[in-house]
């Protein structure tokens, strides 16, 4: 027998590409707004703002293509899961995209501002740590490993931690207006990154679901570990 | 409405088995559907459910058909009884041509002897209504019954199968020669009917399969491959054969 919806699985395919593709350009846009705000560079910035529009037009098109699939072909079964979990893939990636902006947004704002090294350290880690955990999810989505799903979780914790860091940092600047005006938007920053880490965890619970059926939240926000600020 | 218990049933053509070893259970006040490529064993399978695959000369059956627990295939069980007590709709819409609608709805009736007449009006009526045809028939009742559309016609053939109070319905793609729109209808009306009937639906089309059903049966060369719930059918069957058939990778 022979295979009876070709050029419906052609295009799930196509779709598949180009969230890879969205991803690349996703996880870029994080990393150069963080290079920006660290190097000092508006350049950098502005480029990062320009560049989603790009990710923006992917989203649309893409969400466009999944909504025809779904009307046109009512899928089912694997491919019904694989083209929910791209719907939902696609809007986290348009997010991360979102939080590359703000990030470099806020930067261009306090640019003149006094800065804090051990501060811009912290924020370029969070970075360093969050960026290969959209790899990774992806990464999971390609190879189809459950394995690598379950990682993301563990690897979000130092993100939480880096975050809550802020914190204390921040309140250290007290005594010196400028800089505290300038902590104050990087913990807007660092709150950026940890969504980050966060929407790539979501991603890898969709893959969970693609690949058992069984959609689980990896991690429960309505029960969380309790971390306060104050003790970072 | 009763229970169906197929176990290891087997049916032949002659020297050709079409059906492998096939187990199933049916649950009362659901309905099952039945999928599968062309020549899988769906038709077979249900005919053998109410003895109508003894019919074809040469064919034959091994196994158990269990009617909420009487074998159907012991010696002393009547087939004609059988097949009074599990009705049968078929895929082209067969009223007797010259038969008006009315007699047409009582025809299975009057098989089983005489009524007085006012109780053949009522059993018209009641049947007409439970296969959801009597508001569009109740003013032409002496017209002939293949006047009516292609979907009205398979309604009536549905409503003569209920006027012998079956105790369930085996309908073997009941809308493939139907529009869209009496496929739809005659879908909401298997729904309605599982209230009162354990109905089983053979169907090509996998999205009728998934509409109409709360069981889903797949076959493949002859054998049931995966029997469950249909949400789970169509989002994440068990079976690899399972998966390629829903989604289209072979048919």
């Amino acid at each position: 027998m022979s295979e009876t919806r070709r050029k419906f699985h052609v295009e799930l395919e196509a779709l598949e590409v180009d969230i890879q593709a969205m991803a690349e350009l996703a996880e870029h846009a994080v990393g150069r707004a963080v290079e920006a705000l660290v190097a000092n560079d508006v350049a950098e910035a502005e480029a990062v703002i320009g560049a989603d529009d790009a990710i923006d037009e992917m989203y649309v098109s893409v969400e466009q293509r999944i909504l025809e699939a779904l009307a046109l072909q009512t899928p089912v079964a694997s491919d019904l899961r694989l083209i929910t979990a791209m719907l939902h893939i696609n809007l986290h990636l348009e997010r991360i995209g979102d939080m590359a902006v703000n990030i470099a947004k806020t930067y261009r704002s306090i640019r003149q501002l006094p800065s804090s090294r051990k501060i811009l350290e912290q924020i370029q880690e969070m970075s360093d740590v969050v960026r290969p955990m959209i790899r990774t999810s992806l990464e999971a989505f390609g190879r189809r490993n459950l394995d690598l799903c379950l990682r993301l979780n563990e690897m979000d914790d130092p993100v939480d931690r880096l975050n809550l860091g802020m914190y204390q940092e921040v309140a250290a600047l007290a005594g010196d207006p400028a800089t505290l005006n300038w902590g104050l938007r990087m913990l807007l920053i660092a709150r950026q990154l940890e969504r980050v880490g966060d929407h790539a965890v979501d991603i890898g619970e969709q893959v969970g679901f693609l690949l058992t059926g069984e959609f689980r939240e990896f991690t429960d926000a309505s029960h969380p570990v309790h971390i306060s600020p104050d003790v970072g | 409405m009763r229970q169906i218990e197929v176990s290891g049933l087997s049916a032949w053509f002659g020297p050709k088995k079409v059906l492998h070893d096939a187990s199933v259970t049916t649950e009362p006040g659901m309905v099952t559907a039945i999928i599968g490529p062309s020549g899988c064993g769906k038709s077979t399978l249900i005919r053998c459910i109410n003895r109508m695959h003894e019919e074809v000369r040469g064919a034959r059956v091994e196994g158990k058909v269990l009617f909420d627990g009487i074998d159907i295939y012991a010696p002393e069980v009547d087939p004609v009884e059988i097949r009074r007590r599990i009705g049968m709709v078929f895929q082209r819409p067969n009223p007797f041509p010259t038969m008006s609608i009315f007699d047409n709805a009582v025809a299975g009736l009057r098989l089983g002897g005489r009524l007085p007449k006012a109780e053949l009006a009522e059993r018209a009526e009641r049947t007409l209504r439970a296969a959801g045809l009597w508001d569009e028939v109740k003013d032409q009742l002496g017209e002939p019954g293949a006047k009516l559309s292609g979907g009205q016609q398979q309604r009536l053939c549905i409503a003569r199968a209920l006027a012998v109070e079956p105790e369930v319905l085996l309908m073997d793609e009941p809308a493939s020669a139907l529009d869209p729109a009496s496929t739809l209808r005659i879908e909401e009306l298997v729904d309605e009917l599982k209230e009162k009937y354990t109905v089983m639906i053979v169907t090509h089309n996998m999205q009728q399969a998934a509409r109409v059903s709360d069981r889903t049966l797949f076959m493949l060369y002859g054998q049931v491959v995966e029997f469950g719930p249909t949400s789970k059918i169509f989002t994440r069957p068990d079976d690899r054969r399972t998966e390629d058939y829903v989604t289209g990778r072979f048919g």
